[in-house]
C-alpha cells in the first residue's frame, strides 16, 4: 500500500511501486473470485465433502448436477425461476417504458412528488412487505402461484427500472419525435416507431435487471412456495441441506446453476446500467 | 403556447410552434385533445403507479394496522382485533430486542458500512492507478463478486466456514488454532456475525469501487500535480485533494450501504441458527419475520417491520437531502 502511492505519475513507477502494485492486484483478484472458484470447483469435486483444504478438485465429474437434477427435480426448479422471471420481465418492461417516457418527456403538477415517491418506495425493506403481502396473496388464493410471486417482483423491480429507463428516454432527442410530427404521425404512432426503438437497448438492460431481481429473490419465494412443486431455484437449493449433514456436492453444482446466468448477464448490462447505479437505486 | 399544447407534442415548452397555425377558436374537438394531452402523462404512469400502490404502498399500510392489532390464523382466513399500541409495548419492553436483535443490527450495518466503503475506496484508488487492460480484468473480477446471487453467495461462505470439512476449518485446524471436534463457528454471535460481515462486505464493495472510480476520473489531475509541487504525500493528497473534491460520492456510497446492510435479511436467514433456532443471532429483519411466519405472531412482527422502516426511512431522508444539496439530481 505504501509504495504503490509513492509516485503518482505512471511514467516514473519504481520497481517497489510496481511489485506493490503486482501484489495488490493478485489480492483483489483473489478475494473477488475465490468464492466462486470454491463453488465451482466443489460442484465438480467427485469427493466434494472430503476435499478439505485442497485447492484442486480430485477430479472432474458432473454427477453432482446429475444428482441435482436428477434427485433434486431442479431442472422444474430452474423452470420456475425463467417463468417467474419472464413474467416479471414482460410486466416490468411494459410499465417501467410507459411511466418512465411520462416522467422524462412530460411536465405535469406532482411530477416531483411522484419521482420522489419511486424513489422512496424501494428503501423499504422486503421483510416489512412480506407480512402484509402474505395475508393479501392468501386472500386472493396466490400463494403457491408462480402469478402472483410474479406480480410481487414486478412491483419490486418497477422502481429501479422507472428510474433507469428515464435516463434513457431523456437522451432521446426531441427534435426526432418533432420529425414524426411533422410527418403527420400521432402521439401513439410516434412512440411505437420512433421512440421506441430508440430506448430498445435501454429497455434490454432494464428487462435484464427485473429478471436478476427475480431469479435471485429469496423472502417472498421461500415465505409463498410451501410446496416443493412450485420452488424457484434459489429456495430449491435449500433442501439439499440435511438435519445433521450436508451434501455440499449438489448444493454447490445448483448454486452454480443459479450463479451463472447471473453473473453472463451481469457483464452484458453494467455498462448500460452505470449511470443508473450510480443514481443509487439498485438493491443489495 | 395554447396552440402548441393542443397539438399534442409532449413538451410544449420547447416545442416551436408549427409553421401553419389559424389562431382556431376554442372549439369542442380542440377541447378534447387538450384534455388529452394533460391526462397523457398520468395515463402513462397509470399502471405502474397502480401496481407500486397495490404491492408496496398498501401493504406498508396494513403492516402498520396490523402492528395495532391481534391477528389471529383462522382456517380460511384471518382476524385482527385492535389492541392499541400492546404490541409496541410489548417489542419495546422485551429483553431480547435491547440486549439482542438491536445490537446486532446496529454493529453489523456499521461495521459491514465502514468495511465496505474503506475497501471499496481502496480498490477504486487501485483500479484508477493500473493500466487499461489490467483495470478491465479487475473491474470484471468485482463484477463476477457482484453479480453473485445473496443466496448462492451466502452458501459458498458456509461450506468455507463448515465445521470439520470447510476449507478455513481445517486451515485453522492445521494451524493449531482451533479444535476441529468443539469449534462451530456459527453457533457463536461474534463468529458468526464476522462470517455474515465478511460476505456482505464481499458482495458489496463492487458497487463501491466501481462509483468511487468513476468519481475519481472526474478528479482534474492538474489537483494532484500542484499538491506533489507543494510537498504534500500521498496520504496527505488524498486527504486534502480526493476526498474533499468527491465528497458527495462518498456520501452516497456510504448512505445507500448504510440502508442495505440495515435490512440484510437473507445472508443471515440462511446461515446455520439463523432461521429462527438461534435468538443470539437474530437481527431486525429475522426476528420480524420469525415473530410472524415461525410464531404466528403477526402483530409483533409487524411491529418489529414497522421499526425497521422508520428507521430506514429516517436514513433514506437523510440521502435524498444528500442527493438534492449537490443538485446532481435534475429531478
Amino acid at each position: 500500500m505504501t509504495t504503490r502511492t509513492r509516485s503518482r505519475t505512471r511514467t516514473r513507477t519504481t520497481p517497489a511501486a510496481r511489485f506493490g502494485l503486482g501484489v495488490a492486484v493478485a489480492a483483489l483478484l483473489v478475494f473477488a473470485l475465490f468464492p466462486v472458484y470454491w463453488m465451482v470447483s466443489t460442484a465438480l469435486d467427485p469427493k466434494a465433502l472430503t476435499r478439505g483444504a485442497d485447492l484442486l478438485p480430485s477430479g472432474v465429474s458432473f454427477e453432482h448436477f446429475t444428482f441435482a437434477f436428477e434427485k433434486g427435480n431442479f431442472g422444474t426448479y430452474l423452470l420456475n425461476s425463467a417463468i417467474v422471471g419472464f413474467g416479471t420481465i414482460l410486466g416490468a418492461a411494459l410499465l417501467s417504458l410507459f411511466a418512465a417516457v411520462a416522467v422524462a418527456r412530460f411536465k405535469f403538477r406532482f411530477r416531483t412528488s411522484v419521482l420522489l415517491m419511486i424513489l422512496i418506495v424501494q428503501m423499504v425493506p422486503l421483510e416489512a412487505l412480506v407480512i402484509p403481502l402474505f395475508i393479501q396473496m392468501r386472500d386472493y388464493d396466490l400463494l403457491e402461484s408462480l402469478l402472483g410471486l410474479s406480480i410481487v417482483y414486478i412491483a419490486l423491480s418497477l422502481p429501479f427500472a422507472i428510474w433507469t429507463l428515464r435516463g434513457f428516454v431523456a437522451t432521446v432527442p426531441k427534435e426526432v419525435e418533432e420529425a414524426a410530427y411533422i410527418d403527420g404521425a400521432s402521439w401513439f404512432r410516434m412512440f411505437r416507431s420512433v421512440l421506441l426503438p430508440l430506448v430498445a437497448p435501454g429497455l434490454v438492460a432494464t428487462s435484464i435487471f427485473a429478471f436478476i431481481t427475480a431469479w435471485n429473490e429469496f423472502v417472498f419465494a421461500y415465505t409463498f412456495m410451501k410446496s416443493s412443486d412450485n420452488y424457484t431455484a434459489a429456495v430449491g437449493i435449500f433442501q439439499f441441506f440435511g438435519e445433521n449433514s450436508t451434501a455440499w456436492g449438489p448444493v454447490m453444482a445448483s448454486s452454480t446453476l443459479v450463479t451463472v446466468p447471473v453473473m453472463i448477464f451481469f457483464m452484458i448490462v453494467h455498462r448500460r446500467l452505470g449511470s443508473g447505479l450510480a443514481a443509487g437505486a439498485v438493491k443489495g | 403556447m395554447k396552440d402548441t399544447l393542443t397539438r399534442g407534442g409532449p413538451d410544449p415548452q420547447t416545442r416551436r410552434p408549427p409553421p401553419v397555425q389559424p389562431p382556431a377558436p376554442d372549439t369542442p374537438a380542440r377541447r378534447r385533445k387538450r384534455l388529452i394531452t394533460r391526462t397523457r402523462p398520468w395515463l402513462l404512469l397509470a399502471p405502474a403507479l397502480l401496481v407500486l400502490a397495490g404491492l408496496l404502498l398498501w401493504p406498508m399500510i396494513q403492516v402498520g394496522k396490523l402492528s395495532l392489532q391481534e391477528y389471529e390464523v383462522r382456517f380460511g382466513g384471518g382476524v385482527g382485533t385492535y389492541i392499541g399500541l400492546d404490541n409496541y409495548a410489548e417489542l419495546v419492553s422485551s429483553e431480547l430486542l435491547w440486549k439482542t436483535v438491536l445490537p446486532n443490527t446496529a454493529f453489523f450495518a456499521f461495521a459491514c458500512v465502514g468495511l465496505t466503503v474503506a475497501l471499496g475506496t481502496l480498490v477504486a484508488l487501485l483500479l484508477n492507478r493500473l493500466g487499461t487492460t489490467w483495470r478491465l480484468i479487475c473491474s470484471l473480477a468485482i463484477m463476477a463478486a457482484w453479480a453473485m446471487p445473496a443466496v448462492t453467495g451466502t452458501y459458498v461462505w458456509i461450506w468455507l466456514f463448515q465445521p470439520g470439512d470447510g476449507l478455513f476449518s481445517h486451515l485453522a485446524e492445521g494451524l493449531g488454532l482451533i479444535d476441529p471436534e468443539t469449534t462451530n463457528w456459527f453457533t457463536q454471535r461474534l463468529p458468526f456475525y464476522a462470517i455474515a460481515t465478511l460476505n456482505v462486505v464481499h458482495h458489496g464493495f463492487p458497487f463501491v469501487a466501481i462509483t468511487v472510480l468513476a468519481g475519481l476520473l472526474t478528479i482534474p489531475k492538474e489537483l494532484y500535480e500542484a499538491g506533489m509541487i507543494d510537498g504534500a504525500n500521498a496520504w496527505q493528497r488524498f486527504w486534502q485533494i480526493t476526498v474533499p473534491t468527491i465528497r458527495p460520492v462518498f456520501l452516497v456510497v456510504t448512505i445507500l450501504s448504510t440502508i442495505w446492510d440495515f435490512k440484510v435479511f437473507t445472508q443471515i436467514f440462511l446461515m446455520p441458527g439463523g432461521d429462527g433456532s438461534n435468538p443470539d443471532v437474530f437481527n431486525l429483519g429475522v426476528y420480524s419475520y420469525i415473530e410472524a411466519f415461525a410464531e404466528n405472531d403477526y402483530g409483533t412482527g409487524a411491529a418489529a417491520a414497522v421499526l425497521l422502516t422508520l428507521l430506514l426511512l429516517a436514513i433514506t431522508i437523510v440521502y435524498i437531502r444528500t442527493l438534492f444539496r449537490q443538485g446532481e439530481e435534475d429531478l
